[in-house]
């Protein structure tokens, strides 16, 4: 039964007065892009994809760090995916250490962590089998969850939209005005990526931005319904102008190219263009998915789709697996060097102790001995002084037995240093030998290293110089070969001509 | 011994009686309301609602402190768990959320009572409307706000979790709403686009991250079973559609009904036929004499007796949108409706197509009925 009352009491939870607000108002026209959002405070909602990038976050957060325009018109979105590392935390401690910065100039806006796993999609079926063909599902996977990070933190206050990859290393500060400058519905930048020095120091590395071309066009025709073409495969030779062959680093950086296909690594377009519904395609979209099919549908709303292909983003510069094998076999090149250079200075430094060290040891026992027989005078010399006192003290008048006393002594103190001195000897030569056996060693040692090496010198030499000569041999066969047939070939016509030579003369 | 002179006059009864009178009035006046119902939903959406203005608007937010301290706070780190946003053939029980969106450019009152009458919990339904900034669209924006100024100060039961009104970014092609003139086909393409690409704005700004169900209900859809949501997502289907029919008064003076929206159907031979001969920009409609499809429509297949079997269902190729219910992973995996030709179809049509190049099906509920108003 319930009471008739108006309830005033309760009106904390229960009344009118509930503190929340459910009514919101948005005028859209208020959120269209313009060439200095950072002056007419135009938000921004900058979205990033992210997938066990636990390494690349505390990079990506030092952008973050730097961006100059204002972070609290920057909405942050990002969707972590099937992630198997630490992202999700990682993430979420940089967040909020982000966010209670002690400089009230560097928290974000609305920040959104989704979590969302897609489960790998990728069956062990014809198509992944083949890296090629498995292209396809990949960014039909990858444009799916940039939708769904998409619609999820969209918001009717949104004027722009920034798509940044992770793992982008170096970018300018400046890079958001920079874009929106050009008041452009879709805009990217070039992308390239640094390489070590053996690999030539630079590479063009986005080569999804490009300019449609008549051979892939008539191409597309050809392929069926779910097909999708991706670039940078020779089964899809589309002879398109990449955005990222055109880059001239001393070009103008604001120059503008038109292009139909974008690259994802850093892309800014008005929300405008994203409320009209062009989206990461996650089928294939006149023969396109993900990024570029996003070009595609944004072109066939007459959107503005344009590149720089003079202002450069550079992507992280990760290494093939085949670059890690070329790597290691440089790295494991490296390491012989040094070991061969370590032994070397060890042989060298044994080759020295080997010449040094005995002459030193004879030095020590001609400097014992040398004290040994100083010693000995010096006994000599001291007996003789006794002798001499004696004799004066005999002189005097006692004498003999003194004497013999100190004979006596002298004859015990020489045995005792004669005894000294034989053990030192002993041990002297203890020592040569061993030297001696050790230098043996050492000598065979040395000389079966140097065997072995020169029987591997000599095999290598003998490889290559049988690897050249096979080759040799097989140019020599060719030559030969082609020579031949052209001997032949000429011996032929040769015969031919005297053969109608000899007919016609018959002839005549 | 002198009384005042209005004490003088009455007798002590009647002030005994005033006195009961006015305890009578204070308890009813002070005593809580023992509406448990009402009390523990507002709690839950306390619970539920954000803690600041920046974010997704299909929940309620906490209004916000005024103070300087408090606004210049930064926005808190929210985490979204979309692997937990079901969509299942029970969504009540599964406290799913709905979100009904509306492309507005006259409020019908019928709307909006039809709109209240619906019986799944209104704490788990946000509204979200677009509409032209036009005359028209500005008189229908006050009717709109005063029907929700109404609803979300009234009973806590029938208010909804969170409403967002949206005014279009960019005019209209037709100034004319009226129902010869929109029908025109050579206006249709353009009319078409418009309305595409007024549900995507709507869609894409308000779907946020705690969606579960989509339903796009026209604003001239005025009788709906109030049902409609549990019903249609029973089927547990990616997109479902009703029959969307319209009430008249025949010939005989008598209440009949008459088939409305042609845009749900199933593909023909012929109609395959035309689209593989047109240009690439070029669309075919449905309901025009001089473009036979030959297509099966669902709405004439409609079995109007009372006996009828409301839970049949069929496969469609398109849909119409004056009532569609779509799981919302649909859109999110970017169905949307093209305001484009996209395989020579657009808008809801073209929605169902591009659905179903993302692998969801497409299905209709023939003897099932909402009813669009006669104009």
């Amino acid at each position: 039964m319930r009471t008739l009352s108006l309830g005033l009491l309760a009106p904390a939870v229960a009344g009118p007065e509930l503190p929340l607000e459910t009514v919101r108002y948005y005028d859209l026209s208020n959120s269209d892009g313009t060439a200095r959002g950072w002056e007419r405070e135009e938000r921004v909602l900058m979205c990033a994809p992210l997938r066990d990038a636990e390494t690349h976050l505390p990079m990506f957060f030092g952008h973050l760090r730097n961006f100059t325009y204002p972070h609290h018109l920057i909405d942050l979105a990002f969707l972590v995916s099937d992630s198997k590392d630490n992202t999700l935390n990682l993430l979420n401690q940089l967040l909020t250490e982000l966010q209670n910065d002690p400089d009230p100039k560097q928290p974000y806006g609305e920040i959104s962590v989704i979590e969302k796993d897609f489960g790998q999609k990728v069956n062990q079926d014809v198509e992944s089998r083949h890296g090629f063909a498995a292209q396809a599902s990949r960014r039909k996977l990858m444009a799916q969850a940039r939708n769904w990070l998409l619609s999820a933190a969209l918001r009717p206050t949104h004027s722009w939209v920034y798509w940044r990859d992770v793992d982008v290393e170096t970018a300018p500060f400046t890079i958001l005005e920079d874009l929106m400058r050009h008041n452009k519905d879709v805009i990217v930048p070039n992308v390239w990526r640094p390489l070590p020095d053996w690999l030539g120091g630079e590479q063009p590395y986005d080569l999804n931005s490009w300019q449609e071309s008549e051979t892939a066009l008539a191409l597309a025709d050809t392929l069926d319904e779910d097909a999708v073409i991706v670039e940078g495969y020779a089964e899809y030779a589309t002879w398109r102008p990449h955005l990222a062959y055109l880059r001239d680093p001393y070009g103008d950086p604001d120059m503008e190219m038109e292009i139909d296909g974008v690259g994802g690594v850093s892309i800014l377009a008005k929300a405008s263009v994203f409320r009209a519904g062009v989206h990461f395609p996650a089928f294939s979209f006149e023969k396109h998915a993900e990024t570029e099919g996003f070009g595609k549908m944004a072109k066939r709303m007459q959107f503005s789709v344009v590149g720089l292909p003079h202002y450069t983003v550079w992507h992280l510069y990760e290494p093939s697996v085949d670059d890690i094998r070329h790597m290691e076999e440089m790295e494991q090149e490296r390491r012989n060097r040094e070991n061969e250079e370590r032994e070397r200075a060890e042989r060298m430094k044994k080759i020295k102790d080997e010449f040094n060290d005995p002459g030193s040891e004879w030095e020590k026992d001609k400097n014992s001995i040398e004290g040994i027989s100083q010693q000995e005078d010096q006994i000599r010399k001291e007996h003789d002084a006794a002798m001499a006192d004696k004799e004066a003290k005999d002189q005097d008048s006692t004498g003999k037995p003194a004497k013999e006393t100190s004979d006596e002594t002298v004859s015990k103190e020489t045995k005792d240093t004669k005894e000294a001195t034989d053990t030192k000897k002993v041990d002297a030569k203890d020592a040569k030998d061993i030297k001696e056996v050790i230098d043996a060693k050492d000598t065979k040692e040395i000389k079966e290293d140097k065997a072995s090496k020169d029987a591997k010198d000599t095999k290598e030499v003998k490889e290559d110089t049988t690897s050249k000569d096979t080759k040799d041999t097989k140019e020599v066969k060719e030559d030969t070969a082609s020579k031949d047939t052209k001997a032949i070939k000429e011996i032929a016509e040769d015969k031919d001509v005297k053969d109608v030579k000899v007919v016609k003369e018959k002839e005549a | 011994m002198a009384l005042p002179r209005t004490l003088r006059r009455t007798s002590p009864i009647t002030l005994v009686l005033a006195g009961l009178l006015a305890i009578g009035f204070l308890l009813f006046i002070i005593s809580p309301s023992s509406n448990a119902d009402a009390v523990s939903t507002a709690k839950r959406k306390l619970t539920n609602a954000a803690s600041h203005p920046l974010s997704p608007p299909t929940a309620p937010f906490v209004k916000q402190d005024t103070s300087v301290e408090a606004r210049n706070k930064p926005p808190p780190v929210v985490h979204y768990h979309l692997n937990n946003v079901t969509t299942t053939a029970d969504p009540i029980t599964n406290e799913e959320t709905v979100l009904i969106l509306t492309p507005l450019a006259r409020f019908y009152q019928g709307y909006w009572n039809n709109l209240l009458a619906l019986s799944y919990p209104h704490h788990l339904i946000a509204l979200g409307f677009i509409i032209p900034k036009t005359k028209e669209g500005n008189a229908a924006t006050l009717a709109l706000q005063a029907a929700i100024a109404s609803t979300q100060t009234g009973p806590e039961a029938k208010r909804f979790a969170s409403i967002i009104i949206m005014r279009q970014d960019f005019d209209p092609p037709l100034q004319s709403q009226d129902e010869a003139e929109r029908h025109k086909k050579e206006n249709q393409k353009t009319r078409r686009a418009a309305m595409s690409r007024a549900r995507n704005s709507l869609l894409f700004t308000t779907i946020g991250p705690s969606t579960s169900w989509v339903l796009w209900l026209d604003a001239d859809i005025v009788e709906t079973p109030p049902t409609l949501i549990q019903d249609m997502a029973s089927h547990d289907k990616p997109v479902i559609v009703p029959n969307c029919l319209q009430r008249f008064t025949n010939g005989e003076g008598k209440a009949d009904m008459r088939p409305y929206d042609y845009n749900s159907w199933q593909d023909s031979q012929q109609a395959a036929d035309m689209a593989a001969n047109m240009a690439p920009d070029d669309i075919i409609l449905e309901g025009y004499n001089d473009m036979a499809t030959y297509r099966t429509l669902m709405a004439m297949t409609a079995d109007k007796s009372d006996g009828r079997d409301t839970r049949a269902i069929i496969p469609l190729d398109g849909v119409g949108g004056t009532a569609l219910l779509v799981k919302a992973e649909v859109h999110r995996d970017g169905a949307m409706f093209p305001p484009f030709a996209f395989y020579h179809l657009m808008e809801t049509e073209g929605f169902a197509k591009m659905a179903r190049r993302l692998g969801w099906g497409c299905w209709g509920l023939p003897n099932y009925f909402v009813y669009h108003y006669n104009e």
